[in-house]
């Protein structure tokens, strides 16, 4: 049991983790073929300079992506081997094809950041494209895996053992489209605001200079087109949760029992106990209205299913609530921003909206990890579900708890180097060294 | 033989020898850097490190390649492996770790010109313990000594640990600090290249001298192995291997640097090729088959599509990647 709750909190937290540098791995290339092409299309060069002050932050960033992306790979093994016996021969080809995508990305991005002296501009420019495309299909592939465990299909059962395995099928399960197209789109949001706070920190403290302007507007472009279509693309899942998911779906609404008209919670505290949440603000009918377009409509709770087989809404209830308010804290920065731009074209930013992009810059990440939350502790307590318990699926090693504590040690070293390294007194992409003082340290 | 489990075996095997032929010099790099000596210490240091920067996540990828081949195409293998070799894993992750962030701190750092030696030997230190622990992973497997009954691995505490695998983690690190000092003869020039080249012939004894210790201890300590390494096809490659290690060495003798570099890749792919020869048909040594522990038909036809569009993908990027970094490695730092 303590092996088993070692194994789920170190899985947890290496994906806490990984998430957070590829999701930026994602967001950042697009941002950066943004500038490129503005760059080589209006021939301003400090668009090509922007982008070049971001490769020293983003070469750091990459490479603890990759090695916090090969603990996953291990992990999977070493957690999880019977898991990943049953599940191998399904989800492998999604994990096959990811691999494909991020050995282009890494590629590509040595040739973007190494290759200054050596490519050409257009060259360039191309290899961020390549980025972008091949960082995006990689977690399309890879969110592919996740959504199978959560609507497994592809094969049968044949007293337990696997037969007519579908390895296609599986790979386009029914959650797939929903997941890979909310999951990626997050990661433009998450990182258009992380940057933008940097910016706009930057604009706060020291006085204003172009660049820190160009690249706020820039990361605030990526980030508010990205918004809208988080709304949409997360209706679209809310949706499709309510057919495929609906255990999910009651346990992120805290619908105890089956409902007609049920309505929409927000906040409050799921009390299993009483089958209540306490202190929450109810919306009538609103929960029926969203998930099937009518108000009337019948809503499955968490008792139409057998106890010991649904989610703890308790796990699942706030961090959708936190994903959602995200959501509009964004937004509100967002609408503040762009009004203020709209109306003063060429005024500098004041600095109580500055002041509400920073407030707003970490809610992409926070909404995006809470986002992954929800889709993880509601599949609970399955890891293949309505298959395999998330007990049947760990290692038969004993002893996690040590390893867990080994890569709690790595984790924390790996992040206070990082932060010692970007928030040092030339801070990250504020400050890059002038030729003289390249030579200077080459000597 | 055309199998299809035989196939994406050969995927597996293809996978290891990139990862040693083009990661392990990444690892022997590391090594060197804190071997580095003599009255060019410094610029031995900085040419290794310029010559990973561009390469080293990308030749990094070989080994989640490897590791993505094995769960998809070998699953119960993957699982018996990954759950009896823990604590060498664990060990090599943590390695790779270090060594990632290490290399991106010190690399990254060393533009604000503050000295970051600390970051250095960190570096250096999880260079040598990630191959040693591959090494004796990789042995482990062909020990014979892991017991794999009704579907399910015994687990063992100590089981990875044995004179066979610490012979094989030392070859893993030996093959590492083989390679790189090979390759940077071609990327370097006058004295600092003398320096490689006579680093790369003592490497290349010192390996000589571990793989051939390595086929005694395994005739006493993992005999079915041994067995079949001097029988069949196995000892075949190895007779390969030892005449492509000698020529290295005269090459280098000779200064004929470009053939030494490819024929240092060469003695390293040939030995590999000669123990996944004696491993053939298995995945762990008198336990457990390929084909027993192969995924279903349909998985396997599918992942050998994937691979096939993936290798055309992968190929042209791959060359156009080593061909723009190609000759010496530039000194400034992408800013």
């Amino acid at each position: 049991m303590a092996d088993l709750l070692s194994a789920r909190a170190l899985m947890g937290i290496s994906l806490g983790f990984h998430i957070i540098y590829s999701t930026i791995g994602i967001g950042l290339p697009f941002m950066l073929m943004i500038a490129e092409w503005r760059s080589l299309r209006t021939g301003d060069e400090s668009y090509h300079q922007l982008a070049r002050r971001w490769i020293r932050p983003a070469a750091i960033l990459f490479a603890i992506g990759a090695v916090s992306g090969t603990i996953i790979s291990f992990e999977l093994g070493l957690l999880w081997p019977r898991f990943m016996a049953f599940s191998g021969p399904l989800i492998g080809l999604a994990f096959s094809m990811e691999g494909f995508a991020f050995f282009t990305e890494a590629i590509f991005l040595a040739l973007y950041f190494y290759g200054e002296r050596r490519l050409s501009r257009r060259m360039l420019f191309f290899c961020t494209i390549v980025l972008t495309l091949s960082s995006a299909t990689s977690a399309v592939f890879v969110i592919s895996a996740n959504a199978w465990m959560n609507t497994p299909t592809g094969f049968h059962l044949v007293n337990g053992v696997l037969a007519d395995v579908h390895p296609w099928q599986a790979f386009v399960n029914p959650a797939w489209a929903h997941e890979a197209v909310h999951g990626t789109l997050a990661a433009y949001a998450a990182t258009g605001f992380a940057v933008a706070g940097v910016y706009a920190a930057a604009l706060l403290r020291g006085p204003a200079r172009e660049h820190h302007q160009r690249a706020l507007t820039l990361a605030m472009t990526v980030a508010s087109i990205s918004l809208p279509l988080m709304l949409v693309s997360g209706d679209w899942a809310a949706m499709t949760l309510a057919v495929q998911q609906k255990p999910k779906l009651a346990a992120m609404e805290s619908l105890f029992t089956s409902t007609r008209g049920a309505p929409l919670v927000i906040g409050g505290w799921p009390d299993p106990a009483s089958g209540r949440v306490l202190y929450g603000i109810e919306i009538p009918r609103f929960l029926s209205l969203l998930a099937y377009r009518d108000p009337d409509a019948l809503v499955e709770g968490l008792d139409a299913l057998p106890p010991g087989t649904t989610p703890d809404p308790r796990l699942v209830h706030p961090f959708f609530d936190l994903m959602v308010g995200s959501f509009f804290i964004m937004l509100a920065a967002a609408v503040w921003f762009w009004w203020l731009r709209w109306r003063r074209r060429s005024a500098p930013m004041g600095r109580w909206p500055l002041r509400a992009v920073l407030v707003a810059s970490p809610f992409g990440m926070i909404a995006l990890e809470s986002g992954w939350l929800v889709t993880e502790f509601g599949r609970q307590p399955w890891i293949v579900h309505g298959h395999m318990r998330v007990a049947e699926g760990v290692t038969t090693q004993t002893g996690i708890g040590l390893v867990l504590f080994t890569f709690l040690v790595v984790y924390l070293v790996l992040t206070a180097g990082l932060l010692r390294l970007l928030f040092r007194p030339a801070s990250a992409g504020t400050q890059i060294p002038s030729r003289q003082e390249d030579r200077h340290v080459d000597s | 033989m055309w199998t299809l489990e035989n196939l994406a075996a050969g995927a597996v095997y293809l996978g290891l020898v990139m990862y040693a032929v083009f990661g392990g010099a990444d690892f022997g790099g590391g090594i060197w850097t804190a071997l580095a000596s003599g009255p060019r210490t410094p610029e031995q240091r900085d040419q290794l490190f310029n010559a990973i920067g561009p390469v080293w996540e990308t030749n990094h990828v070989w080994l989640i390649f490897v590791v993505v081949t094995l769960f998809t195409a070998f699953p119960e293998g993957f699982a018996a492996l990954f759950t009896v070799l823990m604590v060498p894993l664990v060990i090599a992750l943590i390695g790779i770790n270090f060594r990632g962030a290490a290399f991106a701190f010190r690399h990254f750092g060393r533009q604000t010109g503050r000295p970051v030696s600390f970051m250095a030997s960190i570096f250096a230190a999880s260079s040598m313990l990630t191959p040693f622990a591959f090494g004796m992973a990789v042995t482990a497997a062909a020990s014979g000594k892991i017991v794999f009954m009704n579907g399910l691995v015994q687990v063992e505490p100590w089981i990875w640990f044995s004179p066979f695998t610490l012979v094989g983690g030392a070859v893993g690190m030996g093959i590492c600090a083989y390679l790189a000092p090979i390759y940077m003869t071609v990327r370097s020039d006058g004295e600092l290249r003398g320096d490689f080249r006579q680093r790369g012939i003592i490497a290349g004894l010192v390996l000589g001298i571990l793989t051939a210790a390595e086929i005694p201890v395994a005739m006493v300590d993992a005999p079915l192995f041994a067995g079949r390494l001097l029988a069949s096809w196995a000892a075949f490659f190895v007779v390969l291997a030892v005449l492509a290690g000698i020529s290295t060495q005269v090459l280098l003798w000779r200064c004929r640097f470009l053939p030494a570099q490819i024929a240092a890749a060469g003695t390293v792919t040939l030995a590999m090729t000669g123990f996944a020869a004696a491993m053939y048909p298995d995945l762990l040594v008198g336990q457990l088959t390929l084909a027993a522990a192969a995924a279903p038909t349909a998985t396997l036809r599918a992942y050998l599509s994937v691979l096939a569009i993936g290798i055309i993908i992968l190929v042209p990027s791959l060359l156009f990647l080593y061909w723009t970094f190609r000759g010496a490695p530039d000194s400034e730092l992408p800013h």
